[in-house]
């Protein structure tokens, strides 16, 4: 598939051996266009998470290959990785895994200032960002002062810091009550509507609507691969830096 | 007992889910116990070895030397036995001063004394090999000979003239070797000198042949032995002997004067053994810190099931209290066994060495204080949290720092992130920064010790006699700095991998944003080596201050470059140390560490 954003072929992660061996991931192949976004739904233990940390390079699979950006990534070291992780992929997790003792704002611009930014930039760019979602008066907040919708905003934030090829995320909505869950789902509607790659693992139907394209897993293999919605204007459409 | 015996099975059951931090609490204990009781102990058992020695010799209560001989002079010292409070004596004797040489090579000053070969009622010197002396013949002093290298049957020149050594023997009489001579010749100072003995007609051929120096001497034995310290005062002026300017040595002073040899040896032991306790508090500190949670969730689950505040106390005490015990007990034992190597360094005393009734008793209240310092306060923290709230006890989250945020945030990513972990435990940072100023105090003392210019005890201060005062603080400073830099490498390698376990979400979360392993590694690392540093820079003063300490006027000060060469030293360990947790730690897997985390 031209333009894709990842691509898996023959994807295999197993944990354990023998009798305890599990097939968590089994010969999956798998494109991402880019601007699409992408639903990965199943039952629980079907191999979801297992799916996007391996195309994220948070783990290595037991065979098959793994294309980011047109970039083999299954091969590389872990220095590497890192690099894959800081300029392509942004992360979120169900447990949002902010750092507990830095501030909204220095979660956001933790990635950033990774990446080699500078401080001012840096902070401009988390500022900018919390603002889209809806932060910007909670920048100076920790985690634990913030709800769980805020938390996960602030997460897709530092998500989307270093403008990465594609965002990922592992049941975003899932420890979410059903005002903070439409409120993610507004801010996913707005980054597909501005072209940004997702793939997005769920239980909810809600946020599987939202998807371009939904795939469902089962035992560790795609049993299903469903188009929903009609390509749309591809890029960012000035999302993120409206003022760049 | 029922409650009892629950704390001791949960005690044991944690001991068994926790054996290196139990092993580590013990091994701490045992160094810091045994080096404690060695140091405090060391006069005591000085003492105890110059009394077993004195009553297997039937040693004199007093000795009275005069610098001069001749007839006069042993019919004054001998008019002292008619006084009424002395009831028996030995001597007058001859003592001569020569130089003996053994194996050919080694020299050294000697006084011989000139005895019968029936001992008499009073200093009867205990021959603990070979014979007692005879005609031909000489004995030498126990320490003495140790130090020569010299046994029965070997031979040795005296003055020129070649002599056997028909035994070996011990006396309470003269003080330890190398302050066997108690007076020079004609009164004046001695130097290190060693003792043998010969018969009274060998004592006076020595003398006449080379015309050598003799003085005179009288052994008593007073009605009353602990008025010896006083009998020189009751020696009134116009006395005979006054004529011939006497020497009285009491026991007192004998016993006194064989701590000489252990002058700086009870200072290395004993703040040697505080600054093992130190870190031994430290290390168990941290490790029982890093535990908070679990322990804090323990209390809980005994809270939910109706245990009450004394058992609670008692389930997460009894584990540390059980450990520093054991720990104890073997330091005990290690330093009974150290004990009469440490305390008598020379062989010139007999008897068994124990530890002291007040050092088994300081060094129990240090090992109590090692495991409730160290676990007093999680343990209090888990009795005070809400039954709710333990069962769910989570790590403590640090305190937010947006000024050192701000600070940090120019940095490049492994200062940026080291400086973040140093600063979520500062306390833990001033204890690093201790342990470093401690290893570097004590390497500096070690280099100090190693390089005082010391008179050997051979002929003119010749080396080939060590000097085993010297020789014996250097292995005791030895010993403590190994001991210090064994429990200071345990400890570094606990905050490195107690950091890294309470910094493991972050670090995950870290990496998942790019952060390479790497940068975590070395960021580990440097949250190690960067409180280290002010640590090092304050145990260059500090080690000066304990060599001022010490110092006498011809003490050769340490140089600067040591100083600084131990310091950075210390820092360049500490910095390879940490590089193996901190590199095992930053590759455990990123997608496992967070679904931990989320768990």
């Amino acid at each position: 598939m031209p333009g894709a954003v990842i691509r898996a072929r023959g994807l295999v992660k197993h944990f354990g051996r023998g009798q305890s061996l599990v097939r968590a991931v089994d010969e999956i192949d798998l494109e991402v266009a880019e601007g699409e976004t992408l639903a990965v739904m199943g039952p629980s233990g079907c191999g979801k998470s297992t799916l996007l940390h391996l195309l994220g390079g948070l783990e290595r699979p037991t065979a098959g290959e793994v294309w980011v950006a047109g970039r083999r990534i299954d091969t590389l070291s872990e220095r590497a990785l890192a690099g894959v992780r800081r300029r392509s992929v942004g992360f979120v997790f169900q447990s949002f895994h902010l750092v507990e003792e830095l501030s909204a704002a220095e979660n956001v611009e933790l990635p950033a200032l990774l990446a080699g930014c500078s401080p001012r930039e840096a902070r401009r760019r988390a500022m900018l960002l919390l603002e889209r979602v809806g932060l910007a008066g909670r920048a100076r907040h920790l985690p634990s002062r913030l709800s769980g919708g805020q938390r996960q905003r602030v997460a897709i934030a530092r998500a989307l810091v270093n403008e990465p090829l594609v965002v990922l995320a592992d049941e975003p909505t899932g420890n979410l009550d059903t005002a903070a869950t439409l409120e993610v789902l507004r801010i996913f509607a707005e980054l597909r509507a501005a072209g940004q790659t997702l793939v997005i693992v769920t239980h909810d139907e809600r946020v599987a609507a939202t998807a371009d394209r939904l795939v469902s897993m089962r035992d560790g293999m795609f049993v299903d691969d469903t188009r929903l919605a009609a390509a749309r204007p591809r890029g960012l459409g000035g999302l993120l830096w409206p003022e760049d | 007992m029922g409650s009892l015996l629950l704390a001791v099975r949960l005690a044991l059951a944690n001991v068994r889910r926790h054996p290196a931090q139990a092993a580590m609490l013990l091994l701490s204990v045992t160094v810091a116990t045994a080096t404690m009781a060695l140091g405090l102990s060391l006069h005591g058992v000085s003492d105890a070895l110059y009394a077993h020695t004195r009553a297997a010799t039937a040693g004199p209560d007093v000795v009275v030397l005069s610098g001069e001989s001749g007839p006069e002079v042993s019919a004054a010292l001998a008019s002292l036995t008619d006084r009424p409070d002395v009831v028996a004596h030995h001597g007058p004797y001859r003592i001569v001063y020569a130089e003996l040489t053994a194996r050919g090579a080694v020299a050294s000053p000697v006084v011989v004394h000139g005895f019968a070969e029936r001992p008499g009622p009073v200093n009867r010197p205990l021959v603990t090999d070979g014979r007692w002396v005879r005609p031909g013949g000489t004995v030498l002093e126990r320490g003495f000979a140790d130090a020569l290298g010299v046994g029965v049957g070997d031979r040795v020149t005296i003055a020129g003239r070649s002599y056997p050594v028909v035994g070996i023997a011990v006396t309470a009489a003269t003080s330890i070797y190398p302050w066997g001579a108690q007076i020079g010749p004609y009164g004046g100072p001695s130097d290190y000198t060693g003792l043998a003995w010969m018969t009274a007609a060998d004592a006076r051929a020595l003398a006449r042949s080379r015309d050598l120096p003799v003085t005179t001497a009288i052994d008593l034995r007073l009605r009353d032995p602990a008025a010896a310290d006083t009998f020189r005062h009751t020696v009134p002026d116009d006395h005979p002997v006054r004529v011939f300017r006497p020497t009285f040595r009491s026991w007192q002073f004998t016993a006194q004067h064989d701590k000489v040899i252990l002058r700086n040896a009870q200072p290395i032991l004993v703040i040697g053994g505080w600054m093992l306790g130190f870190l031994a508090v430290t290390g168990v500190a941290t490790l029982a810190a890093g535990r908070v949670a679990e322990q804090t969730r323990r209390a809980g689950l005994l809270k939910a099931v109706g245990a009450g505040p004394g058992l609670i106390a008692a389930a997460l005490l009894t584990e540390y209290l059980a450990a520093a015990l054991a720990g104890h007990a073997l330091g005990l034992a290690l330093a009974r066994l150290a004990l009469p190597v440490v305390a008598a360094p020379t062989a010139s005393r007999i008897g068994d060495a124990e530890p002291t009734a007040g050092a088994v008793v300081a060094a129990t209240v240090l090992a109590v204080a090692v495991a409730v310092l160290a676990a007093l306060g999680p343990t209090l923290h888990a009795m005070r949290t809400a039954t709710v709230t333990a069962l769910a006890a989570s790590a403590r989250w640090p305190r937010h720092r947006p000024l050192l945020n701000a600070l940090t945030a120019p940095l490049p990513t492994p200062l940026l992130l080291g400086l973040r972990l140093a600063a979520r435990r500062p306390g833990r940072a001033v204890l690093q920064a201790c342990t470093t100023a401690t290893t570097v105090v004590a390497i500096t003392v070690l280099l100090t010790v190693h390089a005082q210019r010391e008179r050997g005890y051979g002929l003119d201060g010749s080396v080939a006699l060590p000097n085993l005062r010297g020789l014996h603080d250097r292995r005791l400073m030895l010993a403590i700095t190994v001991l210090l830099v064994a429990l200071a490498i345990v400890n570094i390698l606990t905050f490195t991998w107690t950091t890294a376990m309470e910094a493991r979400a972050t670090m995950a979360i870290a990496r998942a944003l790019g952060a390479t392993p790497g940068q975590v590694t070395t960021a580990l690392s440097a949250a190690q080596l960067l409180p280290g540093l002010p640590g090092a820079v304050l145990g260059v003063p500090l080690g000066f201050l304990v060599y001022l300490l010490f110092a006498t006027g011809n003490s050769v000060p340490p140089r600067p470059s040591w100083m600084a060469g131990a310091a950075l030293g210390t820092l360049l360990a500490t910095a390879a140390l940490t590089a193996l947790p901190a590199r095992l730690a930053a590759r455990r897997s990123v997608a496992r560490e967070l679904a931990a985390e989320a768990a």
